[in-house]
């Protein structure tokens, strides 16, 4: 590792203050003078056409300021990849799922917008519906999208190398099977949005999302404004984990009603729309089979996908994808095939979360691996061990791993938990289980098709010298991207964390794609390192330039200026400098010229010193349909240890310790590091063990509350060993990589191989609950 | 029908209409502006609009305004002195134990309210005290941690 | 999550809320601690005009304890509070046991033992405890008073002896005999803010450290429309020698009280199940706090 001032330590995030004292703001905060309150209607029932809407009595409701349907909306189409856009604002010819968006009101106050919503009559002509995926594909099944024969949303077919020539020659070939449940990302906020237009024709959106960029586009594109007026601001954002990552009705509605009405409008979804709305963890059945010699090293693994899509595409293209490439590794593999169904059912529609498209096909896989080497009577951590990839190795479909220090991380958790001293060694009733996982550090490419940056950062320093101020359209949502860019431009810079300042999630600040596949950390902060060497460039050279000395001989370190490494002769700029400031209170002292004092003097020189970076990756992958997605600049890789105790008399599980190691590259804050670990871990537990949307036999959610989907109380998570694995990865700024969305990987599987050696009983079915694990050692014996 | 409630909240007397139908989180975000207290669901399952009413955490979305006549309420921008963050509030800022931060002032008031009972919890009293909190970007070790660390310093304080 | 509207009343003493409950009938509905209530409100699956708040009204949040034969809990105690209190813990361990399972500290905090009973959820974790120590009930109307047993009370779920005029003003609950023991076992999915998907409250009685069982209720919830109590296993228990194999007996025969169904939260044969296997625990548990009886320090 480097030598580091501000990076690879443990500095408190730049919000933390803010936070703690509860004067952060988000989205339903804010308040502005004469603001209406929104509401949606959404339609009760799972599949229907809509023969006629009346509005009348709605609009007649004293207080209520407008009521827009399709009519006023129009039909424009859109969603998240521009091959799919199969949504429009409001339905019009028919309703798709239980909670489709009929009509939108703004109010003079909450009430009053819900009243007018049940004033809203809508007449239907009930549809068959499908809920299920297999059914849904079935001939004859009801069809949710004329365009879409067969319910086929959408299909991916792959194949390296010949499979089943490769499995014929294997010693072994196992097979598994495995059944997620949909999840909810269960963040704490609900969406919540403020928009507010303003003449001539500019609209402002305050609205909590992972993709200012992305709700830009999607916004304007629906509303017909054009893009350049069209300003989205992300306050403090209360967790996203994936849905956040689109343009939502909410947002678009609370837009289209500020247009009609010219005041600034507000909309919060309740607790149950947030489950309405979903767009989070598909519903994925895997089936797979791996071909192994008698020795351990895998040769080809064949893998099948199906996944529950819900009512529209969202991000599923990309999803269905990812479950077949996010397999790759890392193993080695000779060959690996692929197909991919994903079929649209008359739910909502499922999109990205945490660990997009691989966590059920890896959880599946670990577990496959653990069943393979049971049979060939070799430990699963030695098996593991020898199909390994390591730094520079290409998987099977030409994904380049730059850096990877999977082994380092195997070998982390196996001291860090004493396996060798608990494998096979403990009680029945308690079990030890492992897992690995990788994944991308940020999407190869944009999710439209452009040559756009995918991150574009500006620097300003303020005119006295002391502060860099980072502009970013990056979101910080919890993650704590503001506190890692401010840390790199220190570092750049070689200023104190404390003279930085970020100003980020506002599309006018700069372009950024985004809080999604893990990028910011790599691609942001490869522009805010380019701005900030940038500005620094700037000041080396008007300090070269007025001392006469040669700007390879300056460097600036945690707010000095050294020349050769020393104080160098300065004494004219500082006299200068002094003579410039009588009467400021903090003339510059000591025995090196500052920072502060020369980027003040290179402002005078000048003018606004403004440093700018961007980012965009090389083209990356194979040249196979679907190559794209999977592709990365680099890939971060875990490895996790579980240890649970079975209760056999009921099924009651406790995951009593996990020990997790994190291969991040540079952790450019260790804190934050391993408080991304460590909640992965949680969510992974959690949809382990508890998490489960369901539906009653209509498409209505049963459990649409905090109450009934349950999510990890602090009595369910265990305590976690968190080690960080600091491999130097080339493609990333200082060497980081990503640490967000990995480390959920290996977390269920390690879950189910623990269970499987307290019980015996392998669990292919997700969730665990007690009942499920009873039953299966129940039906075992 | 609104009705004329007398409350102190953070230290500071209030008297002020409300209605019935009116919570004490939309009392306190809407008509107070103390927009620190959260909004996560609204049916007493998240925690996120915990304040401290009379000494006990209580959720606020499932309390009424009115009831909250003649109480004395706590809420998180009450909990720094003078500028100065409570040692709760430091210990989670230094220990990392906020994220998103949504359910960060609702865990700390919950945590308040465990200290000012038992200034020496072990980890299971601080797990138990923060089971109603629900975080989904933690996974709750680090707040486990800054817990116990506040505890220490408060305890420290108090001995000096 | 907006509450629709509705008249409050703040009445300082309990005559004054028995006049307004009698007086609004249906209308209206007591409001203790609110977890429930407001819960209902909000998703509008209740529409009470009037809510007639206990807060103001002066003893009945208090426990009493009564010269050597029992207690007296107000209705409007907290869970928080019957998890903490001494007495109620040292010898009435199913109710302290099952209130420190309820919710979490927040919902505890504001919960009350009444507002538990007369919600009357198959489910609710203070309803089998109260069973198992076969506590009475206070009933008051603005004419009336009566008592009844808590055994009786409970018709379906949602639904009690209590007539809309009248209010549940406390509960009282026998100190059991020396060499009584309780238990308290709540399965649900999450260690904390769960429902049980089965519970059990046992008290059982030792003629003796050493002797035969003198006598032993059992008390099941989330099993039938209402908290049920196992007779036929309480029946084949008295005056048996306490061990392991016969608690797991009774455990079996317990089941035959219970008429489990399934829903999403599990079925009614893993529900039968546990009924069985955490009957004859709570047993077990039982028996084990019985042998360790001491008397109270004066
Ligand atoms: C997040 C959450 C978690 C929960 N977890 C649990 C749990 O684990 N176990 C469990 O059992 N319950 C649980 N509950 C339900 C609820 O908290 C309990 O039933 C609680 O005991 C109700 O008491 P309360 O004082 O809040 O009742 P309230 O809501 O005030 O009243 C409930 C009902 O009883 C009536 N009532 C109240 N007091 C009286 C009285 N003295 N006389 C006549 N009628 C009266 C009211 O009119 C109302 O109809 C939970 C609730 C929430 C919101
Ligand atoms: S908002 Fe009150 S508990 Fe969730
Ligand atoms: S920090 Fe995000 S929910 Fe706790």
């Amino acid at each position: 590792m480097g030598d580091y001032q501000v990076l690879n330590t443990r500095a408190t995030r730049v919000d933390g203050p803010v936070k703690a004292t509860g004067q952060a703001k988000y989205a339903d905060d804010f308040k502005f003078q004469g603001m209406l309150y929104a509401s949606i209607l959404q339609s009760p029932l799972a599949h229907a056409r809509i023969l006629r809407i009346d509005t009348s009595k709605a609009k007649k409701l004293p207080g209520v300021k407008a009521v827009v349907t399709s009519k006023e909306a129009g039909l424009i189409k859109y969603g998240v990849s521009p091959a799919r856009y199969d949504e429009t604002l409001f339905a019009h010819d028919k309703v798709r799922y239980v909670g489709d968006e009929i009509a939108a009101v703004a109010a003079s106050d909450p009430d009053i917008a819900l009243e007018a919503l049940s004033l809203i009559k809508v007449d239907y002509e009930e549809l068959p519906a499908v809920f299920d995926m297999f059914e849904a594909m079935k001939e004859g099944a009801p069809l949710i999208h004329d365009e879409f024969p067969g319910n086929m949303n959408a299909e991916v077919h792959q194949e390296f190398g010949d499979t089943e020539a490769a499995l014929q020659s294997c010693d072994l070939v196992v097979d598994h099977t495995f059944l997620n449940k949909r999840q909810d990302a269960a963040f704490l906020e609900p969406h919540s949005c403020v928009a507010v237009f303003e003449n001539p024709g500019r609209l402002t959106l305050y609205t909590s999302t992972q993709v200012p960029h992305y709700v830009m586009r999607t916004v304007a594109m629906t509303l017909q404004i054009p893009v350049g007026n069209v300003r989205v601001i992300k306050p403090y954002v209360g967790g996203g984990f994936g849905p956040k990552c689109e343009a939502t009705p909410l947002e678009m509605s609370c837009g289209l009603l500020s247009k009609i009405t010219g005041q600034p409008v507000k909309m919060t979804y309740s607790r149950e729309q947030v489950f309405l709305h979903s767009r989070a963890r598909h519903q994925f059945y895997a089936e797979m089979s791996l071909g192994v010699m008698k020795d351990g090293t895998m040769v080809a693994l064949r893998n099948k996908a199906v996944l529950d899509g819900g009512a529209y595409t969202s991000f599923g293209i990309a999803t269905v994808y990812y479950s077949g490439s996010l397999l790759g590794g890392p193993y080695k593999l000779k060959s690996m095939k692929y197909d991919g169904y994903r079929a649209y059912t008359n739910k909502p529609a499922c999109g990205a979360q945490r660990g997009h498209g691989g966590v059920a096909h890896r959880a599946c896989f670990e577990q496959l691996i653990d069943i393979t080497a049971e049979k060939l009577g070799i430990d699963p951590i030695d098996m593991r061990l020898k199909n390994i990839m390591v730094t520079g190795d290409m998987t099977v479909n030409e994904l380049d791993m730059s850096s990877l220090g999977m082994k380092e991380c195997i070998e982390a958790i196996r001291a860090g938990s004493g396996w060798n001293n608990k494998k096979g060694k403990l009680p029945k009733g308690k079990g030890i289980g492992m897992a690995c996982g990788f994944f991308v550090s940020g999407a190869g490419y944009p999710i439209y098709r452009s040559d756009t940056y995918h991150s574009t950062v500006v620097i300003k320093l303020s005119e006295d010298g002391g502060v860099a101020n980072v502009m970013t359209g990056s979101a910080e949502i919890g993650q704590g991207s503001d506190t890692a860019m401010a840390m790199i431009a220190a570092e750049t810079l070689g200023i104190k964390l404390n003279d930085v300042r970020v100003y980020s999630g506002d599309t006018d600040y700069s372009v950024d794609l985004g809080a999604y596949s893990s990028r910011q950390t790599l691609m942001t902060g490869h522009a805010t390192k380019e701005a900030a060497e940038d500005v620094k460039n700037q000041i080396a050279s008007y300090l070269a330039q007025e001392l006469n000395v040669p700007v390879a001989s300056i460097t600036f370190v945690d707010g000095i200026v050294k020349f050769d490494g020393g104080p160098g002769n300065f004494e004219k700029l500082r006299t200068n400098y002094i003579k410039e400031h009588r009467g400021w209170t903090d003339p510059p002292t000591g025995e090196y010229l500052t920072f502060r004092e020369a980027a003040r003097m290179a402002y005078l020189k000048a003018g606004t010193i403004v440093g700018t970076g961007k980012y965009k990756p090389p083209r990356l992958g194979g040249s196979y349909k679907g190559a794209a997605v999977g592709t990365s600049p680099a890939y971060g890789c875990s490895a996790q240890i579980v240890e649970v105790s079975v209760d056999l008399e009921t099924g009651e599980i406790t995951v009593d310790g996990m020990t997790d190691a994190h291969d991040c590259g540079l952790a450019i804050n260790k804190t934050s590091v391993e408080g991304q670990m460590q909640g992965s871990l949680s969510m992974g537990l959690g949809e382990c063990l508890f998490e489960e949307v369901k539906f009653d036999s209509r498409g209505r959610i049963i459990n649409p509350s905090l109450g009934e989907y349950k999510i990890p109380t602090a009595l369910d998570m265990p305590k976690v060993k968190s080690i960080i694995v600091e491999s130097h990865e080339p493609n990333g700024p200082y060497g980081a990589k990503e640490v967000g969305e990995g480390a959920i990987m290996p977390t269920i599987p390690a879950i189910l191989n623990a269970i499987y050696d307290a019980t015996g009983v392998r669990i292919n079915e997700l969730p665990v609950t007690s009942e499920r694990l009873f039953m299966a050692m129940k039906n075992k014996t | 029908m609104k009705r004329i409630i007398k409350l102190t909240i953070n230290g500071k007397p209030v008297e002020t209409a409300v209605s019935p139908n009116q919570t004490l989180l939309q009392f306190l975000r809407d008509d107070m502006n103390l927009t620190g207290t959260k909004h996560g669901c609204g049916l007493g399952d998240c925690g996120a609009c915990t304040v401290i009413l009379d000494g006990k955490a209580v959720n606020s979305c499932l309390v009424l305004a009115i009831q909250a006549d003649n109480s004395e309420i706590l809420t998180i921008e009450g909990l720094a002195q003078d500028g100065k963050l409570h040692p709760i509030q430091q210990s989670f800022v230094d220990k990392g134990a906020i994220q998103c931060g949504f359910c960060t002032p609702g865990m700390i008031l919950s945590a308040k309210a465990l200290l000012d009972q038992k200034p020496n919890p072990s980890e299971l009293e601080i797990r138990t005290a923060l089971s109603g909190n629900l975080c989904r970007c933690t996974g709750y070790q680090k707040i486990v941690e800054a817990i116990g660390e506040a505890a220490e310093v408060i305890r420290m304080r108090e001995e000096s | 999550m907006l509450l629709p509207k509705f008249y409050y009343h703040e009445p300082a003493t309990l005559e004054e809320a028995l006049r307004l409950l009698s007086e609004m009938g249906g209308a209206a509905r007591i409001l203790a601690g609110g977890t429930d209530v407001l819960v209902r409100m909000k998703l509008k699956i209740d529409k009470p005009s009037h809510l007639i708040s206990l807060q103001k009204i002066p003893g009945i949040d208090v426990i009493i304890q009564r010269e050597n034969h029992g207690v007296t809990i107000g209705a409007a105690v907290t869970a928080a509070e019957l998890s903490t209190n001494e007495l109620i813990l040292e010898r009435f361990a199913p109710i302290g046991i099952a209130a420190s399972r309820l919710g979490a500290p927040g919902i505890r905090n504001r919960a009350t033992i009444g507002g538990n009973l007369v919600n009357a959820r198959p489910a609710a974790d203070l309803s089998p405890a109260c069973m198992a120590l076969d506590a009475t009930l206070k009933l008051k109307s603005a004419k009336n008073e009566r008592e009844v047993r808590v055994n009786d009370f409970f018709r379906g779920p949602g639904e009690t002896l209590i007539e809309p005029n009248e209010m549940l003003v406390s509960i009282f609950v026998e100190t059991p005999p020396p060499w009584s023991g309780g238990a308290y076992i709540k399965l649900g999915a999450r260690k904390a803010l769960e429902i049980s998907m089965v519970n059990v409250a046992v008290l059982l009685t030792l003629q003796s450290q050493d002797g035969p069982i003198a006598d032993v209720k059992i008390a099941l919830g989330a099993v039938a429309p209402t908290p049920v109590r196992a007779f036929a296993a309480e029946e084949f228990l008295v005056g048996k020698q306490p061990s392991s194999e016969l608690f797991k007996e009774a455990g079996a025969i317990g089941v035959g009280m219970c008429e489990p169904i399934t829903d999403h939260r599990g079925t009614m044969e893993y529900r039968c199940l546990m009924i069985e296997t955490l009957t004859s625990r709570a047993l077990n548990q039982a028996y084990n706090n019985a042998i360790n009886w001491k008397p109270l320090p004066v």
